[in-house]
C-alpha cells in the first residue's frame, strides 16, 4: 500500500467513525458533516453507491426485445437494454473508443446503438458490431485483440422484476443482499394475480437543494408527518367528511392492537408500517371488494392484512418503496453534498381495475413528488436542514433516538406474522415515530466505509 | 372585414384579456378572483413527459404533473397555501408571468380555444434563488351567461426537471 492510500484509508476511517453507534450505552448519533463536507460525499458515491447494489430499473420497463432505459450508479451513466434473444443486460453507458455516451435518451427500443461522434455500434447485447473504418486505421495487433464491447456492470440480477446493479463484484449475492426485505416487496408483487408489477407511464424528476440522505431519513421516519404535512392532513380530513365507497378505505381485523412498528435488516435495509383503525385515505385494493376477495383468497388474510396496511421500505442505498393510498417507486442520484436528483415512478400491479388504476394515479399525484400536495414540504424541509446542518461546529443532532429504550431483537408478533427475521424491531403508539430504523443505514454506511479503508466491517 | 375576420380579431381579444387577468391574479396572490376565473367543472392538467418528444395524453392510465377534473382541486391547493401550514409557501415565492404568442380561435359559438407560451420567473426570497419555468398554455374559454369563464386548461412545462417544489402559482 502507498502512501496515497494509506492516506485515503485514514481518511475513510475518519469518515466512518462520523456515525457515533453504541449500542449498549444507547448512543446513536450522526456528525453534521456527513451532510455538507465534499470529501465525505465524494467517498459515498466511491465507496457506496459504486460500491453496493443499487436499484436500476424494473425489467418490465424493457419488456420486448431491444428496449432500452438509461438510469445512474453513482456518477456512472448506466444503460439497460433487452437483447433481441430477451436477455436483460446493464452496461456502462460509455464508448469504448472515446467515452461519449453511447445512448444519449431517457427510454426507447432500437436494435443498434451507434456512437455520435465516431459512429462505433453496439447492438443491444452490448458487443461491439463496427469500429468505423476499422481497416484502415492502422491499429496495432493489441487493438484487434482487444474487446471493443460496452462494458456490463460487475453484478446484475433481479428479484421478482425488481433490477439491481452493483459496479463491484464484491458485492454478497443479491438474495442475501435483500434478505427479508422480499417479502415486503411480495406483499406488493403479489397484489397482481400474475405476480407483476408496472411503472404506470410518466415518471417525474425533481431536485432539492440538499443531501440525499435526508431522503433516505425522510422515507423512514413517520414522526414528522403530522407536523409537516398537517396542511395536506387538513385538506384530507375535509375530504374524507363526504367520501363515497370508492374512495378505496379498508378496516383493520377486530383486536389488532394500533400503532407504529418498524424491521431493520442487514446491509442497511428497514422498513416501517403503521396499524390504523382510522384511516386518512383508501387504496386501491380496497375500492374493489371482490377483487380483494380474490387477493385474501390467494395470498391469506394475514398478508393480505399486511397489503392494506402503510409500508415505506427503503432498501439501501437508493431505493424506497412506499405502499399507501397509491403506490411509489422512488431512486435518488446524490449530485453535490447540497443536491440531489430523485427520479420518481408510479407502481402498479399488473391486473387492476381500470378504476383502480385511476385511483390509483390521481391518489399518488395527490400525495407524491414537487408537484405534491405533501412531498413538496418534505423537499423544502429537506433545504431547511441542509441550511442548518451548516452550523457544523454544532453538537450532534438528536434525531436518532426514537425508539433506543425498547428496541427489539428476535422475533416479535408482527414479524412471526410475516414469518421474517429482523436484525432489529421496533413497536409503539400511532404517535411512536420510532427513529431507530435510521440505524441500519447509517451501520451500512460505516461497514462500506470500514471496508474500502481495508477494515473488516 | 369579413365576418370571418371580425371574429377571430374578437376571439383574440377575449382570450388576451382573460389570460393576461389570470397572470396577473396568480402573481398578486389574489387567489380567490383567479379561481373564480375557472368553471366548476374545468379541467387544470400538466402533463408529463414520457420521453424527450411526447408527453402523456391520457390522465387516466398516464400519470400526469398535476391534474384536477374540477375546480375543487385548486381551490384546495389554494387553502392548503394560505393556511400557512404548508412548508413550501414560508415564504411563498415571488413570481412573474410572461405570456405571449397568443393565437386564438373560436371553435364554437360560445368557446374559444387559445393556445399560447409563458415563462414564469419564480424567485424564492428563502433561498435567494431563481428560476425560469416555460412552456406552452392551451386555455379552452366557455360562454357562462355573461362571462367567459376557462374551461380547461393545458400547460406544458417545456422544463420538468423541477426544482422542489411546482403548484398552481408558479406555472
Amino acid at each position: 500500500m502507498n502512501a496515497a492510500s494509506q492516506n485515503h484509508a485514514a481518511r475513510l476511517r475518519e469518515i466512518s467513525r462520523l456515525i457515533d453507534d453504541r449500542p449498549a450505552e444507547r448512543i446513536f448519533a450522526v456528525d453534521r458533516r456527513i451532510f455538507t463536507d465534499p470529501e465525505v460525499f465524494d467517498a459515498e458515491l466511491r465507496h457506496i453507491f459504486e460500491a453496493t447494489w443499487n436499484f436500476i430499473g424494473l425489467e418490465s420497463q424493457v419488456a420486448r426485445p431491444n428496449d432500452f432505459v438509461t438510469t445512474h450508479i453513482g456518477r456512472h451513466p448506466i444503460l439497460v437494454m433487452r437483447s433481441a434473444d430477451g436477455k436483460v443486460g446493464a452496461f456502462l453507458n460509455t464508448c469504448r473508443h472515446r467515452g461519449t455516451v453511447v445512448c444519449p435518451f431517457k427510454q426507447g427500443r432500437q436494435k443498434f446503438h451507434v456512437c455520435r461522434y465516431h459512429g462505433w455500434a453496439y447492438d443491444s447485447s452490448g458487443r461491439n458490431i463496427s469500429v468505423t473504418e476499422e481497416a484502415s486505421g492502422q491499429y496495432p495487433p493489441s487493438f484487434s485483440n482487444q474487446n471493443h464491447d460496452l462494458l456490463p456492470v460487475a453484478r446484475l440480477g433481479a428479484y421478482r422484476g425488481f433490477l439491481f446493479a452493483s459496479l463491484s463484484a464484491d458485492v454478497p449475492p443479491l438474495e442475501e443482499f435483500l434478505g427479508d426485505t422480499r417479502a415486503f416487496l411480495d406483499l406488493i408483487i403479489d397484489q397482481s394475480d400474475s405476480g407483476e408489477v408496472e411503472f404506470v407511464p410518466g415518471a417525474s424528476t425533481y431536485t432539492f437543494d440538499a443531501n440525499w440522505k435526508l431522503q433516505f431519513e425522510n422515507g423512514l421516519d413517520y414522526y414528522h408527518f403530522a407536523t409537516t404535512h398537517s396542511s395536506y392532513v387538513d385538506i384530507l380530513k375535509k375530504r374524507n367528511a363526504t367520501a363515497g365507497p370508492d374512495t378505496g378505505f379498508t378496516a383493520e381485523p377486530e383486536g389488532e392492537q394500533e400503532g407504529q412498528g418498524s424491521f431493520s435488516f442487514d446491509y442497511g435495509h428497514a422498513v416501517n408500517w403503521s396499524i390504523k383503525r382510522t384511516q386518512l385515505y383508501g387504496r386501491p385494493l380496497g375500492m374493489d371488494p371482490a377483487r380483494l376477495d380474490a387477493v385474501r383468497q390467494r395470498v391469506g388474510s394475514t398478508r393480505a392484512k399486511w397489503m392494506l396496511r402503510q409500508r415505506n421500505l427503503t432498501i439501501f442505498p437508493n431505493l424506497q418503496v412506499i405502499d399507501i393510498l397509491s403506490a411509489q417507486v422512488r431512486t435518488w442520484r446524490p449530485l453535490a453534498p447540497d443536491k440531489t436528483e430523485m427520479v420518481s415512478h408510479c407502481l402498479a400491479p399488473v391486473g387492476e381495475s381500470a378504476a383502480a388504476r385511476t385511483l390509483r394515479i390521481r391518489n399518488y399525484e395527490d400525495f407524491f413528488n414537487a408537484s405534491g400536495l405533501a412531498s413538496s414540504d418534505d423537499n423544502v424541509m429537506y433545504e431547511f436542514c441542509q441550511t442548518g446542518y451548516e452550523a457544523t461546529t454544532a453538537a450532534p443532532t438528536q434525531g436518532y433516538l426514537r425508539g433506543v429504550a425498547d428496541v427489539g431483537h428476535g422475533d416479535s408478533a408482527h414479524s412471526r406474522e410475516l414469518g421474517i427475521t429482523a436484525s432489529e424491531w421496533s413497536f409503539g403508539p400511532t404517535s411512536f415515530g420510532g427513529e431507530t430504523n435510521f440505524h441500519p443505514g447509517y451501520r451500512e454506511w460505516r461497514r462500506l466505509l470500514q471496508h474500502a479503508a481495508g477494515e473488516t466491517a | 372585414m369579413t365576418a370571418n375576420t371580425i371574429k377571430q380579431a374578437d376571439a383574440h381579444a377575449v382570450a388576451a384579456a382573460i389570460i393576461f387577468r389570470e397572470a396577473r391574479l396568480l402573481d398578486t396572490g389574489e387567489w380567490a378572483d383567479w379561481v373564480a376565473m375557472y368553471s366548476e367543472d374545468a379541467v387544470y392538467w400538466v402533463p408529463a413527459w414520457l420521453d424527450e418528444y411526447t408527453t402523456t395524453s391520457d390522465p387516466d392510465t398516464q400519470v400526469s404533473l398535476l391534474y384536477h377534473d374540477a375546480r375543487r382541486g385548486l381551490e384546495e391547493r389554494i387553502a392548503r397555501i394560505e393556511s400557512r401550514k404548508s412548508i413550501t409557501a414560508l415564504p411563498l415565492p415571488r413570481t412573474v408571468h410572461q405570456i405571449s404568442n397568443l393565437e386564438a380561435t373560436e371553435t364554437g359559438p360560445d368557446q374559444i380555444i387559445c393556445h399560447s407560451v409563458f415563462s414564469v420567473h419564480v424567485y424564492d426570497p428563502r433561498v435567494a434563488r431563481e428560476h425560469l419555468r416555460h412552456g406552452r398554455y392551451q386555455h379552452t374559454l366557455r360562454r357562462e351567461g355573461d362571462t367567459w369563464k376557462i374551461a380547461r386548461k393545458v400547460i406544458t412545462l417545456v422544463n420538468d426537471r423541477i426544482p422542489t417544489v411546482l403548484d398552481f402559482y408558479s406555472i
